[in-house]
């Protein structure tokens, strides 16, 4: 049966996901290759359109982290996050494309545990739903391993 | 021809090369377009392999430098450091964590080695982006203004003024003091507070650098940190400096009103000072009180002066004191639980607050240090109530963390003024942080108090016996108390002027509406605002030792940041405004958390105060423009990454 290897970008904030993902690090906390990290110094500095630029370029799932609410390292700029992309969760499905392909979580800098079950979680949701598809995009060459 | 990037891989002492095949990743690195040249080094942290870094560098034709080791948040400095060491930009480099998000996580080898590609392949696209950053040095202003004359602000003072600081010490009330100079003893170790503080009331007075503005309410705080303006309204005091405080006056004075120092137990004239020896010494007249001024012909003051210090033709006066750094110790305020009607606090029954019973028992207050009750008796039996007005429906739903050391210390009070009285404490938890509040109950116990303790305080209700005494009736099957009078165990609340302070700076509040610290463990004075910090009660309800450390930190932080003759530096990741591409929507200036962002209405743009942004990039993706860059981390080269990470 062959698996299909998802291709997932995460957004992660300086202070605490970015932290998080070097404490699943420092903890040797397995979690799958397919999600990369782009560092952004707040998750409020992350544009919808960046998400959509990801999709564009051919993930199949993309995650936005950042500091617990009440936790922002910039104050508050992670409740910005959470307005801005909760509305964006709207428009997904508009453009085709499934919600749980996008999602936001909030992990600090010590929980790598929560890193490493968010990060498996997201691989696995996007795994069974399959590559990304849209309508008038070039559909990428999609990579089936023997499983 | 854009030059080159040079590449260096990190083997971290097998930390990464354990788990990842360098070798074959420097084979692959040497493929990729715009790569000068790759090397590979056991530790690039190391002094060997930083002179590594640097010496490549300097002899290469390398623009830039990609990393690929372990986390930024560990070692971008020691890079940034390093290829300055080289005559490249700390800007120009970009790491790549192949240790924390690769090798450490990645058990099966090809995967991590493909994931490595993709990292380094983000970090080679974003770094020929990256742009120098130039910490930009601003000149300061090194004066202090401190905002509340109370223990934690005359604290603050007297630490910026012996520092050479010039500081301005702004007191709403006509002389300093704040809450600690309405008390006797100081629990838990019983010292004598005047003792303590008239000292350090006469050093505020004596010292060059400080400038008392008491009678004064501060209205603004405008600019930022290192450059800051105070306008505060100082009321007509009309008394001029020259009152030494004689008291000369106040006998001949035919006015005498409720006075709020002693809580409204006692009285004072319409010329008045809080109490001997104060800071300024001089009196002040109270303008809704005064015959002369509501336009009655009286001069009694004025007649009985023999300094002529009375100036009926004051005005009140709006000051405005540029400063570098503002304390805000500006205090809390006693809760009292009038409108819980089974505590029975009315302020004519025998219930007294805890603050009401201090007032009592001071030198200086209505009754010369007198314990009486409000009918006039000498109590013989005292009940006094723990979490009165806290943690009950109605109350404040935190514990203060205060009351308990101070419940026990009006029991060790009433023992001091009558050794006679019968004194029960009936508490349910105590709060008794060190071994001192623990000795202060094992000491009043061993005086003859006794501590009740009951599990259900909120049940408690006081009610009247027919001759002014009370009865306390307890639950839970414990036995009722008649007393002569009950001390409520009252706890603290934000002042007034708290939230508008809040408002007016952008500064947080915490749940319980006192000012949220920078950080709970690591900037506990700090506010989140650069040079605006605070200290005492107004942060959380805290005794005068703790205020005193809190002044203390605070203005430490004060003398190691605005130093005079040394300029600040400034965050270099800042956002910045192409104003020929501002709409002037503005919805940057509301996204801001830091009010970094003001508006040019001639030019009809928002722009970015570099001073105040700490480049957290939340005004960029809120502009709808694509005015706002976020310097370092631009659109295009967050692009860049998210191309690397997807196509290596």
């Amino acid at each position: 049966m062959p698996e299909f290897e998802p291709d997932i970008v995460a957004f992660v904030c300086n202070w605490c996901s970015y932290g998080g993902a070097d404490s699943a690090g420092g903890q040797k906390m397995a979690y799958p290759a397919n999600v990369r990290m782009v560092r952004v110094m707040c998750s409020g500095r992350v544009d919808p359109e960046h998400v959509a630029a990801a999709f564009r370029e051919g993930a199949d799932g993309v995650m936005v982290m950042g500091c617990h609410p009440g936790n922002c390292h910039y104050r508050n700029g992670n409740h910005k996050t959470l307005r801005r992309f909760r509305l964006f969760e709207t428009l997904l499905g508009q453009l085709g494309i499934e919600p749980a392909r996008f999602r936001l979580e909030w992990v600090a800098a010590g929980e790598g545990k929560k890193f490493q079950d968010v990060t498996t979680e997201m691989t696995e949701t996007v795994r069974a739903l399959g590559p990304l598809r849209i309508r008038g995009c070039v559909p990428k060459e999609v990579a089936y391993v023997q499983a | 021809m854009a030059k080159g990037s040079a590449v260096f891989l990190c083997r971290c002492g097998g930390n990464v090369s354990d788990h990842l095949d360098l070798e074959a990743l420097e084979v692959w690195v040497r493929q990729q377009e715009g790569v000068e040249s790759v090397g590979i080094h056991d530790y690039l942290c190391a002094p060997t392999g930083k002179e590594f870094v640097s010496q490549t560098l300097r002899e290469g034709a390398a623009a830039q430098a990609v990393v690929a080791a372990c986390s930024p948040r560990l070692h971008q400095k020691t890079f940034e450091d390093c290829v300055s060491e080289a005559g490249i930009n700390g800007g120009r480099v970009c790491m790549a964590n192949v240790r924390e998000h690769c090798a450490w996580v990645t058990p099966d080898p090809q995967q991590a080695l493909e994931k490595a590609k993709q990292l380094v392949k983000a970090a080679l696209r974003r770094v020929p982006l990256n742009v120098d950053l130039v910490r930009p040095r601003m000149e300061v202003r090194t004066d202090v203004v401190v905002i509340g004359g109370g223990i934690a602000g005359i604290e603050a003072a007297l630490q910026a003024a012996e520092a050479g600081r010039q500081v301005t010490l702004v007191e709403k009330e006509i002389s300093l003091g704040g809450e600690m100079i309405k008390v006797e003893e100081l629990a838990p170790l019983g010292e004598c507070s005047p003792c303590l503080l008239a000292p350090r009331l006469s050093e505020v007075r004596e010292h060059p650098s400080i400038t008392v503005v008491s009678g004064a309410t501060v209205t603004d705080i405008l600019g930022f940190s290192g450059n800051f303006t105070v306008v505060a309204r100082r009321k007509a005091r009309y008394v001029t400096d020259a009152c030494i405080g004689c008291e000369g006056c106040f006998e001949p004075c035919p006015v005498s009103v409720t006075s709020p120092f002693h809580l409204g137990m006692g009285e004072r004239k319409a010329i008045f000072t809080l109490f001997p020896g104060s800071e300024p010494l001089a009196a002040a007249i109270d303008d809704q009180a005064c015959l002369h001024l509501s336009g009655q012909e009286c001069n009694a003051c004025v007649e009985n002066c023999p300094f002529e210090a009375i100036d009926f033709t004051q005005q009140d006066e709006i000051l405005e004191i540029p400063c570098g750094a503002v304390v805000l110790a500006i205090g809390a305020e006693v809760h009292v639980p009038s409108d819980i009607a089974r505590l029975g606090w009315d302020g004519r029954r025998n219930v007294l607050t805890h603050a009401e019973m201090e007032r009592l028992a001071a030198s200086n207050g209505p009754t010369g240090k007198v314990l009486r009750t409000r009918d006039g008796r000498e109590p013989a039996t005292v009940a006094i109530l723990h979490c009165a007005g806290s943690l009950c429906e109605g109350g404040l739903d935190y514990c203060s963390g205060v009351c308990c050391v101070n419940a026990l210390g009006v029991a060790e009070t009433v023992h001091h003024l009558l050794p006679q009285a019968k004194v029960w404490n009936i508490h349910d938890r105590l709060v008794l942080p060190g071994a001192a509040s623990e000795n202060l109950r094992t000491k009043v116990q061993s005086q003859g108090a006794t501590l009740v303790r009951c599990a259900h305080l909120d049940q408690v209700r006081i009610e009247d016996l027919p001759d002014g005494r009370l009865v306390v009736r307890l639950p839970d099957g414990l036995d009722d108390l008649e007393v002569d009078l009950v001390v409520l165990a009252t706890g603290l609340k934000p002042g007034a002027a708290t939230r508008a302070f809040a408002t007016r700076l952008n500064l947080d509040l915490d749940v319980d509406g006192f000012f949220k610290s920078d950080h709970a463990v690591l900037n506990q004075t700090g506010s989140v605002v650069e040079g605006i910090h605070v200290a005492g009660s107004c942060v959380r309800p805290a005794h005068a030792p703790e205020s005193i450390v809190m002044a203390q930190a605070a203005v430490g932080r004060i003398l190691s940041r605005l130093v005079p003759g040394r300029t600040v530096e400034l965050e270099a990741l800042v956002s910045r405004i192409d104003p020929t591409r501002c709409s002037g929507c503005r919805l940057c200036v509301s996204s801001c958390p830091y009010k970094a962002i003001g508006w040019n209405a001639q030019d009809r743009v928002s722009v970015v105060n570099e001073a105040l942004c700490r480049g957290c990039g939340t005004c960029a993706s809120t502009c709808p423009s694509g005015a706002i860059e976020s310097v370092q981390f631009t659109d295009a080269q967050i692009l860049e990454e998210v191309k690397g990470v997807l196509h290596a």
